[in-house]
């Protein structure tokens, strides 16, 4: 098994989930309303419980152990798509980049569930439920904002077109797609943005919202080879504020 | 000027510091319908009452309850959501009264739709699914509920709702309550630290 | 979490006697019995009126008490503290949704609960107006403000209101993950290193003082509040309770080799009282009225939380949907 590639591909699903589940943790507290407050935080406790899991598999591969790969690299050693690195600006922003992640997400485990690594295929199996849930709220709340009001609609249109340059960034090819492939690790970007284009545009024909042309888009790459916008860095400072005080310390 | 906070997350909120003084207005605004939720703790074991939440519509109201009720999922098997406006109460008694003693109608017999009914065993605890009844209306619900579930352990108040207005989660759904083993770190038994106390005191000794 | 010290309306005179005499007997008798009251239930105003308030300002005192914890929600050292801080911030979300629930039971609805709170007509707990300068300080509110938050509620879902009793159920169990999470993180820190345990050391020099006040000041016992007993809507006394939390949780601090800033902190071996030195309660009338270091923000954040999340709530509102308050 080429195990580089391997590390490569659990390297930035991890940092993914921890990325977008410390921002959507954010909202803890100042969600629109309450019973969406605490929905919205058992997601992000998913997602960074998610990358953890997926820090430990990276352990057992050779890598440092994951509060160490967490708290401690450089925004330039992070493999997440920038998409989860955006700050949350307002609900429409953040419900957007939600339903966009997490659809792609679904689509990538369940191929994951298949794959000849025999411990993702088992951790992709043991989080479908998790995922289950957060793409039926994800659908759920585009379809009801999605087509209800001049103003819920409006927001949510500009939140997706401007999440979408970065939401195809998701998808950015790795160095490695060939051998993960040909070793059946995973099958590969190319299918899973084609199944989610196929799926979010189903959902959104529900809604009132419009799919922007993505012939027309170029795609924000540069996260899955180090590359980030200015607000990881801040991100990862202020994550690992307490832990950087004594790294050694058991906390 | 922005509120500066040592919650960096609220500075980030950009709080205008010069308008905390408005008066928000009360009204209706933000007054959704309420839902109240049932959940099942174990296979087998009857649905119980776990609490209300507001929610815009049924769909919204499951999402909502899912989190609010079961985010442990380990205690959780099955959830269902019910408009609070569709539930029938009847009256309450006390005092080792039962309430079914005051329903002095008969069963009509008809069976025209299917009716849920909930009871209230004692006060303070959580109404229980007690079965389902095909009867004609509401009250006559309540009579058939009589015949089919009264026994010598008195019921203090009754809950009866139409089949359909029941929104309940799929069998093939009962996934979404799978948890990691990691996240223990919800529960109580997860935090033993007892060594760590015992290393510091023979220590400091 | 929430403490005691909760600020009942003074009793007119003509309260009781304008309630229907036979009514009254059979609610008493229906108390006196063990049994609990429930929503549709026959109650004398009073009752009525002293619940909705101490529920609505336990409600708050969940809602405003995310906050001081939320500081570190985002710089949590390490995957295990990440997940239990936001999963007990969370929790604390989840109880004011229960308790505005069970408030709303009697007939206040929530909006009206939460544009009072945000318009400072209502309280809430006094300890969430002071700020969490550390990790160490989000280290002490997770263990002993929840521990004193439990002594109150424990006391409390012993009460005779229905609704109130279950939800405090539910809080109390979901609690004790909070008190074991703040326990052991104060274990961490106090076993720790030397920055750790400094760190931790402050933090109880800060929070000590508020800690006494979280009880409330000492009760008078008064024709008011004996009533309130007797309808068990006040479960437990001010100083019963100060004296239960210090008789449960000074020795498991002195254990861990901490100290707390009062000197005259000990307990009498005859009595089995708790002597100490009484906390400056001017400070707390200041601070309860408005003048603490965090009341500003607290309110400030919860109004644009408020504010920011109207646009949702009015697209999802449909035209004709009808509130009703919650059944249980």
């Amino acid at each position: 098994m080429n195990t580089e590639a391997l590390k490569d591909l659990l390297y930035k699903i991890a940092d993914d989930q921890l990325i977008l589940g410390h921002r959507n943790s954010e909202w803890t507290g100042f969600g629109p309303l309450l019973e969406e407050d605490i929905a919205f935080s058992s997601m992000a406790q998913d997602k960074v419980g998610q990358s953890w899991q997926i820090y430990k598999l990276l352990e057992e591969l050779g890598e440092s152990e994951p509060d160490m790969v967490a708290f401690m690299r450089n925004a330039d050693q992070f493999h997440n798509c920038q998409l989860v690195e955006l700050p949350n600006g307002e609900y429409d922003f953040s419900l957007i980049r939600h339903f966009l992640f997490d659809m792609a997400e679904q689509i990538r485990f369940t191929h994951l569930a298949s794959s000849s690594y025999e411990p993702l295929s088992l951790l992709a199996k043991k989080i479908k439920g998790e995922i289950k849930y957060h793409t039926m709220h994800a659908k759920i709340w585009m379809k009801q904002l999605g087509s209800a009001t001049e103003e819920s609609v409006s927001r949510l249109q500009n939140s997706l077109e401007e999440a979408m340059p970065y939401a195809l960034g998701i998808f950015e090819p790795s160095k490695f797609e060939a051998e993960l492939i040909k070793e059946d690790i995973f099958r590969g970007e190319e299918v899973i943005k084609e199944e989610w284009i196929e799926q979010i545009s189903a959902i959104l024909k529900e809604t009132s919202l419009k799919m922007p042309d993505l012939n027309s888009i170029t795609p924000v790459y540069g996260g899955r080879y180090g590359k980030h916008t200015e607000h990881l860095q801040p991100l990862l400072d202020e994550m690992s504020e307490v832990f950087k005080m004594d790294p050694t310390a058991d906390w | 000027m922005n509120l500066k906070s040592l919650d960096p997350r609220v500075t980030r909120l950009g709080i205008d510091e010069s308008t905390d003084t408005q008066i928000i207005e009360k009204g209706n605004l933000d007054q959704f319908e309420t839902y109240e939720a049932f959940i099942e703790t174990k296979e087998g074991k009857p649905f119980e009452h776990a609490g209300p939440v507001h929610a815009p519509n049924e769909e919204m109201a499951f999402l909502f309850a899912k989190e609010q009720f079961s985010r442990r999922g380990m205690f959780c098997n099955a959830l269902c959501v019910i408009k609070t406006e569709n539930i029938k109460v009847s009256e309450y008694t006390d005092n080792n009264e039962d309430v079914y003693n005051l329903v002095n109608n008969r069963a009509s017999g008809v069976e025209r739709e299917s009716f849920e009914i909930f009871h209230l065993a004692k006060r303070g605890k959580q109404h229980k699914y007690a079965g389902s009844v095909m009867a004609k209306d509401y009250e006559d619900a309540l009579a058939k509920a009589k015949e089919d579930f009264q026994s010598d352990k008195p019921v203090f108040n009754v809950w009866v709702v139409k089949s359909e207005h029941v929104l309940a989660s799929d069998e093939d759904d009962r996934d979404i309550w799978d948890t990691l083993k990691e996240k223990k770190y919800r529960d109580a038994i997860d935090y033993k630290a007892s060594d760590k106390i015992k290393a510091f005191k023979e220590q400091q000794a | 979490m929430y403490g005691g010290g909760n600020s009942f309306e003074a009793m007119k005179a003509t309260a009781l006697t304008d309630e229907d005499p036979v009514k009254l007997a059979e609610f008493e008798a229906r108390i006196d019995r063990g049994e609990k009251i429930e929503p549709s239930d026959w109650m004398p105003q009073l009752y009525r009126k002293q619940l909705i308030r101490m529920i609505e300002q336990h409600a708050h005192s969940e809602i405003i008490g995310a906050l001081p914890e939320g500081t570190w929600i985002t710089r949590a050292p390490g995957f295990k503290r990440k997940l239990a801080l936001m999963a007990k911030v969370q929790d604390e979300v989840g109880h004011a949704q229960l308790l505005y629930s069970a408030a709303e039971t009697l007939g206040k609805s929530r909006e009206d609960m939460i544009a009072d709170l945000i318009n400072g007509k209502s309280k809430y707990s006094n300890i969430f107006n002071y700020p969490a300068f550390t990790w160490a300080d989000s280290c002490f509110i997770s263990w002993l403000v929840d521990a004193g938050a439990i002594v109150n509620q424990i006391a409390n879902s012993k009460g005779s209101y229905g609704p109130y009793c279950r939800a405090l159920e539910r809080i109390c169990a979901e609690e004790s993950f909070h008190l074991k999470y703040g326990h052991h993180c104060v274990i961490h820190l106090a076993t720790g290193t030397k920055v750790q345990r400094e760190m931790m050391q402050a933090a109880f020099n800060r929070w000590w003082v508020p800690m006494m006040h979280f009880f409330g000041p000492s009760d008078k016992i008064s024709v008011h509040s004996e009533i309130l007993m007797r309808w068990k809507v006040k479960m437990s006394s001010n100083d019963e309770c100060r004296q239960q939390f210090l008789d449960m949780y000074v020795p498991k601090i002195w254990e861990l080799g901490l100290t707390v800033p009062d000197d005259k902190l000990r307990k009498d071996p005859e009595t089995g009282q708790w002597e100490f030195t009484e906390p400056d309660w001017e400070e707390f009338k200041r601070v309860i009225n408005g003048d603490g270091p965090c009341n500003k923000e607290r309110l400030a954040v919860r109004r644009v939380a408020e504010e920011r999340g109207a646009w949702v709530r009015q697209a999802l509102l449909a035209p004709k949907t009808k509130y009703v308050a919650p059944l249980a």
